[in-house]
């Protein structure tokens, strides 16, 4: 056998220890987090870029849509429901529905894409996040916005994406009020972000200056956190 | 061009360098991206079947994500630096509209099967600078909504642009397969142990 069938016998080694999976397992979150920090300026740079085009209301798939929840469908009191904005914000809220729908109404009609690789098209509506944060008086010292579901669902975004002007808080999907597994009556939703970063039934908005420990349900257990599309 | 010469004089060094690098870095995207695959199958979605672990890298979808986009990177830049100066400098050495005309006019096997290998390793490129195109459209969707877009070309026969981008995107790895083999049997017939000493690390 010579040096280069050597190197063959090597190549194919290596790679069938790679493909085999497990044994490099471990290494995975290694090169995830040497090359996230990288990735993500990249992707914080590509997203200052403005408004995402939007597809026509008649191109919806609404079949296209899944459900995806990791811990069933919380059934919400609409009557009784508050969304509650805290935080590094001048005035604090604590608003129904009622005055969520008195605000500026905005519809966009864009693709969500879930982590696992299937995407659909949906129109979601409801009021911009950027209008809620600033009728709560947000200050400049914000940095990171911290958002709680009533499942206890837990999902962290950086201020610029959550100031973007497609970014809603939505409360009607398709032209219909939104269905309780979609999230209702209030969920997230923006489409310069994975479908993870969308939560449903969203309770509580909190502006933080700093990330904590807890960055997100599933970052926490490894996926990327800014997520960016 | 003197293949089957007595001296085969070493390929550069940048070209051999790239072209092992190329290799193992595909090997961790194609086995990244196959995790990927796993987490809803292109074919079949949520029932679809899945690719045998064995083949796959990162052990569940966070771990194919890491080592996908954590080598995207790396294997963007490799590739793209090996076609700017293969171009720039091997250019004669690339396949081109000549060798196809050979391929079916020439009388002498060899310069044939000459011609066929160019063709073969030019198409890999192209191949892989697709799987490169068709990849940032779908890790970008919103960003670079022009590139996606392009794929709605399948639209008319009820093949929206995401699933035509996803089956683009995983058709990397067939085609690949393919003209890989193909690379190798006409590479050992053009010019033997020799030429693959001459282009192996
Ligand atoms: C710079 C280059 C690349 C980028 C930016 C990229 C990006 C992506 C993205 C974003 C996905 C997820 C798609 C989804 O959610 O469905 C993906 C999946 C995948 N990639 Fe790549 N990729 C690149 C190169 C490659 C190469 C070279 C190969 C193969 C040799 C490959 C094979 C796959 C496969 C098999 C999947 C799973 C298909 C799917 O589930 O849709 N990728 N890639
Ligand atoms: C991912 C797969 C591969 C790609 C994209 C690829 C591409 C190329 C390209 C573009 C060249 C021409 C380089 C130049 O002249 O500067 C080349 C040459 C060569 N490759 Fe590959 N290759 C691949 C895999 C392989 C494998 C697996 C082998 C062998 C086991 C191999 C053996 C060779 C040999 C012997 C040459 C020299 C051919 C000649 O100069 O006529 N390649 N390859």
């Amino acid at each position: 056998m010579n040096r280069r069938q050597l190197l063959g016998l090597g190549l194919g080694g290596s790679s069938s220890l790679l493909l085999g999976g497990c044994a490099l397992n471990g290494v995975s979150a290694a090169v995830g987090d040497a090359s996230q920090p990288l990735n993500e300026r990249l992707e914080a740079l590509l997203q200052g870029q403005g408004k995402v085009p939007e597809f026509r209301p008649d191109q919806v798939e609404p079949a296209a849509l899944l459900v995806n929840s990791f811990n069933g469908v919380p059934r919400l009191d609409p009557e009784r429901y508050r969304l509650q904005v805290k935080g590094l914000v001048g005035r604090p809220l604590s608003l129904d529905l009622g005055t969520l729908a008195a605000l500026p109404q905005h519809t966009c009609v864009m693709r969500h894409v879930c982590v696992e690789g299937w995407a659909a098209v949906v129109a979601w509506s409801g009021v911009r996040l950027a209008d809620v944060l600033r009728l709560a008086q947000l200050s400049p010292l914000g940095g990171y916005l911290l958002i709680d579901s009533a499942d206890s669902y837990f999902e962290s975004w950086d201020l610029a994406s959550a100031l973007h002007p497609q970014t809603l808080l939505a409360t009607h999907m398709n032209g219909a009020p939104l269905p309780a597994a979609n999230g209702a009556p209030v969920r997230l939703t923006a489409p310069i972000k994975l479908g993870y970063k969308q939560s449903k039934w969203v309770t509580g908005l909190r502006v933080t200056a700093q990330l904590g420990e807890r960055r997100g349900t599933w970052e926490d257990q490894g996926y990327e956190w800014f997520a960016g599309l | 061009m003197g293949h089957t010469s007595a001296r085969q004089p070493h390929h550069p060094l940048w070209t051999r360098a790239s072209h092992g690098l190329n290799l193992l870095v595909l090997i961790v995207m194609a086995a990244s991206g196959l995790q990927i695959y796993n987490a809803n199958p292109v074919f079949g979605g949520r029932g679809g079947a899945t690719v045998p672990e064995l083949l796959t890298l990162g052990g569940w979808l966070a771990g194919g994500r890491d080592w996908h986009f954590g080598f995207m990177g790396l294997y963007a830049l490799n590739l793209g630096l090996w076609l700017a100066l293969l171009i720039q400098r091997r250019r004669r050495r690339l396949g081109e509209l000549g060798d196809l005309t050979a391929l079916k006019t020439s009388a002498s096997a060899p310069r044939r099967r000459l011609s066929a290998h160019r063709l073969v390793y030019t198409l890999m490129l192209i191949v892989l600078a697709f799987s490169l195109i068709s990849g940032l459209a779908m890790y970008k969707p919103a960003q670079f909504w022009w590139l996606t877009s392009l794929f709605a070309f399948a639209e008319p026969l009820g093949v929206n642009s995401w699933q035509a981008l996803r089956v683009s995107h995983l058709a990397t790895i067939p085609a690949m397969v393919l003209l890989v083999v193909a690379h190798i049997v006409l590479s050992w017939r053009v010019g033997g142990l020799r030429l693959l000493r001459a282009m192996a690390l």
